[in-house]
């Protein structure tokens, strides 16, 4: 079996905030194997850019701090690494794409001399090879007249071109894994279709892993290959896109999922969760998310015992006291079919998050 | 695919990119509508033109003299370097700007080449001068051995360094310091100082003067006209437009004069302002934190010097030195710069495409300089063009209290001069001078401005 490409174990990360210290990620542990999709979901502030951020050790520090854990890169642990190999990572081995595409380009360079510095940088090549490999970069993400486009200026493209533009700069250097927040969020519907579409195109043919983060179940059911749920800072599920969409344990997974339309449902209001996101720099004793939870039922032990992530099924994670695993044979229910594209083999093969003790950095 | 690159209609003319227009380009172009911006540069134009072609402009010496019979020219045999290099850094560097084409650092690297190889030229008839003065400078095995082993090296980085430095960004820092360097070593050439001015008007007055062809003015500032008579404190005249002061020197030529002065101390002590201010402001933006923290103690420090006196107490101490004055005004002035960088930089640092740049791999000089620099410099074009003018009222408050430079003519020096006869007041050496100092602040101000105003706009919409 394939060793993980990122192996992310007991990551936790405080920020000192004026209002006291919060903690946007608690003991997270994440693992993504070669050509693989991982999926980051949750609500707004459970710490999804932070966990993305922190691999790249792009937190700002301060306020930020770096509490624990390891993130493990092909084995070297990326939080140990001094910062001038760091750079050699980044951007190299690990790229990232942000939610924002109209600020993410610097306005003041035009789009060729933003991506050949990148190139340049990472690769030995002169810069009109570097020109050369912006151009080519520019024409696989589908961008017309690609030799005109490199001499203008990011003000002069649409939103969804300077996506194309941020994938075509992030690719340019053939990473092997793309982080990839909400690459989709600040676009409209048609090109946030395109623009996935063309993540996964460049994913067959590069063979790259892709962290995609996002608040989109559709997004997840379509592209991930296993998913990570998030709330409150921490991973409270983890498992392959189809186990989870079939049978979701965590009550919050169960909760997400129903608050989405389904094709052929007929409840003619969705269902929402309960309650609020609880304030980071308060969290409730026990298990986070047991003031919302509908299964607690006056269960103290949600109320003072923190659950831990714990494996219930091969490969299915789930941090809850009261998750019970279920049946191998998987309940197909039509109106549950989210997962029609995701191939079968690839999710069955690779998926394999190792306990946190068995390694040894 | 690609349905949403829907292109715009071109016409087959259009295939070749237009020339791209920089952000700071933008600003510029749009302070530069304004008339009272366009006013200021014109002025400040003017003035750098008289700094540059003073010599030209003003100078007892004729250009070609013809003398019994015997052609020669003054006016080039007592140039110093500086009169050279100026005029041509001038016309090189505008023939440069206006055409557009090149990339900033190969122009600059030409401009400096250019002002180089005529000042090393300039020399070369005073070469003999040149080894005297280097003695008289250093002792005379020290200065062999330097001059040896300076111009030798020389030589051989410029023939090895294009062999050996692969990286184009080292060569053309190199290839733009080298010129610098020979400047300095060239620096120390000064021409002959024994001119007698008026042998050219005996040689007039005696009818021996077959031919002659000055300047526009022929008087030179520290021509005090001796043998004129009666020549001090003139009003003025047709020949003296502006009059003369009390040693008899033409008042005009003296203000073309100082015209270099005015913009060396702006242009010099700003320049050190802002490179630390930059570079301050840069770091405690950026890192943020305990850094922040200390540069802005450090700002406060710096900010509680009072110039104007730490000025004064420094020529009491080491006497009058104009670079040391540039460097003073230098170091008390960058605050107000290092505050807007910071304030600048701690905004940009959260924005995307610094953190893209960060992702992306750059390495620290590249995202604070060639990323963050650009898109926060706006602000401190304003307060260069209101730091120019206070320099330049420094250097004249200096010069008025008689604190100034003796040899070479200033505005404020001038204007101390104003004082006539026992104390009377001639009103034409202090009203030229006042209002040459009064519209170049203005003129700065007004482009200050301008550029305040342009900058407001881009800054919300980026
Ligand atoms: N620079 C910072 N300083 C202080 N707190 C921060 C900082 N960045 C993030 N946080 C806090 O960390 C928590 C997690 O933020 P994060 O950006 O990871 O949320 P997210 O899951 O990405 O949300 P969204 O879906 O809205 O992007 C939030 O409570 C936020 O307030
Ligand atoms: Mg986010």
């Amino acid at each position: 079996m394939q060793p993980p490409l990122l192996e992310i174990n007991k990551l936790s990360i405080g920020f000192d905030t004026p209002r006291g210290p919060i903690q946007p990620v608690r003991e997270v542990s994440l693992s993504i194997f070669p050509g693989q999709t991982l999926a980051v979901v949750g609500e707004s502030g459970c710490g999804k850019s932070v966990t993305a951020l922190s691999i790249l050790r792009l937190i700002p520090q301060p306020p930020g701090r770096f509490l624990g854990g390891q993130v493990f890169l092909e084995g070297r642990d990326l939080l140990k690494l001094p910062e001038k190999q760091m750079r050699q990572v980044r951007g190299h081995q690990i790229a990232m794409i942000f939610q924002e595409p109209m600020t993410s380009l610097n306005p003041v360079y035009t789009i060729g001399e933003q991506i050949v510095e990148a190139v340049t940088l990472h690769q030995h090549v002169t810069r009109t090879q570097a020109y050369k490999i912006a151009e080519k970069a520019l024409h696989d993400v589908g961008i017309a007249d690609p030799r005109r486009r490199l001499f203008e200026y990011p003000h002069q493209m649409s939103g969804g071109m300077r996506q194309r533009v941020m994938i075509a700069m992030a690719l340019s250097c053939q990473p092997k894994l793309l982080i990839a927040d909400e690459p989709t969020t600040a676009l409209d519907v048609t090109i946030q279709a395109q623009i996935l579409e063309l993540l996964q195109r460049l994913q067959r043919e590069t063979g790259m892993a892709i962290i995609l983060i996002t608040h989109d179940l559709g997004v997840v059911a379509e592209n991930a290959d296993v998913v990570a749920v998030m709330y409150a800072s921490r991973v409270v599920e983890f498992a392959k896109v189809e186990d989870l969409f079939d049978h979701p344990q965590h009550p919050y997974t169960q909760g997400l999922l129903r608050s989405v339309p389904r094709l052929g449902d007929t409840a003619t209001r969705l269902q929402t969760i309960a309650g609020t996101v609880p304030n980071p720099a308060q969290f409730p004793a026990g298990c986070k998310f047991h003031p919302r939870c509908p299964s607690m039922q006056g269960d103290m032990t949600c109320a003072t015992i923190e659950p831990d992530l714990r494996e219930i099924r091969p490969g299915h994670w789930v941090a809850c006291h009261h998750a019970q695993g279920y049946s191998q044979s998987p309940i197909t229910t039509p109106h549950l079919d989210y997962t029609h594209t995701v191939p079968m083999d690839l999710i069955t093969n690779r998926i394999e998050p190792t306990p946190a003790k068995e390694r040894t950095p | 695919m690609s349905s949403i690159a829907s292109e715009p209609i071109l016409d087959r003319a259009a295939d070749v990119p237009p020339p791209p227009r920089s952000f700071i380009a933008q600003v510029m172009g749009q302070a530069f509508i304004r008339w009272s911006a366009r006013i200021g540069a014109i002025w400040i134009a003017l003035v750098a033109f008289c700094a540059a072609f003073a010599p030209f402009i003003a100078n007892s010496e004729p250009f070609i003299l013809k003398s019994r019979g015997t052609l020669s020219f003054p006016l080039f045999r007592g140039l110093h370097p500086v009169d050279i290099v100026l005029p041509v850094a001038t016309i090189v560097g505008t023939i440069v700007l206006a055409r557009r084409k090149m990339q900033f650092f190969a122009s600059l690297c030409l401009v400096l080449w250019a002002c180089a190889l005529t000042a090393a030229a300039s020399c070369w008839p005073s070469t003999a001068d040149y080894l005297k003065q280097m003695q008289s400078l250093f002792g005379q095995s020290a200065a062999i051995v330097l001059l040896v082993c300076f111009w030798t090296g020389l030589a051989a980085v410029i023939v090895l360094a294009p062999i050996f430095i692969s990286r184009r960004s080292t060569l053309i820092t190199g290839l733009c310091l080298l010129p610098l360097l020979i400047w300095l070593m060239i620096y120390p050439v000064r021409p002959p100082k024994t001119v007698v001015y008026e042998k050219y008007r005996d040689l007039a007055r005696a009818g021996q003067v077959d031919y002659a062809l000055y300047a526009i003015l022929p008087y030179s500032p520290s021509d005090r006209l001796r043998d004129m008579g009666d020549s001090a404190f003139l009003p003025p005249s047709a020949t003296h437009p502006m009059g003369t002061e009390y040693a008899g020197a033409d008042v005009l030529s003296r203000m073309i004069y100082a015209c270099r002065i005015a913009l060396a101390i702006g242009l010099i002590s700003t320049g050190i302002a802002r490179l630390i201010g930059v570079l301050v402001g840069g770091l405690m933006g950026y890192f943020a934190g305990t850094l922040d923290i200390l540069g802005m103690r450090l700002i406060e420090i710096f900010e509680a010097i009072p110039t104007l006196f730490l000025l004064i107490t420094f020529v009491a101490f080491y006497g009058r030195n104009l670079y040391a004055m540039m460097v003073i005004i230098g170091i008390t002035g960058w605050t107000s710069t290092a505050r807007f960088i910071r304030a600048e930089f701690l905004k940009l640092r959260k924005q995307d495409f610094v953190q893209a740049a960060i992702a992306a791999g750059l390495p620290l000089r590249s995202v604070l300089f060639r990323h963050m620099l650009p898109n926060g410099v706006t602000p401190v074009l304003v307060t260069t063009s209101f730091g120019i003018a206070a320099a330049i009222l420094y250097e004249s408050t200096l010069s008025f209290l008689g604190l100034g430079l003796i040899d070479e003519p200033s505005w404020g020096q001038m204007l101390n001069q104003a004082r006539g006869v026992g104390a009377s007041f001639v009103w034409w050496i202090a009203i030229y001078p006042g209002m040459a100092i009064f519209l170049t602040v203005l003129a700065y101000n007004l482009i200050g401005e301008a550029l305040r105003d342009a900058i407001d706009p881009h800054l919300t919409k980026a």
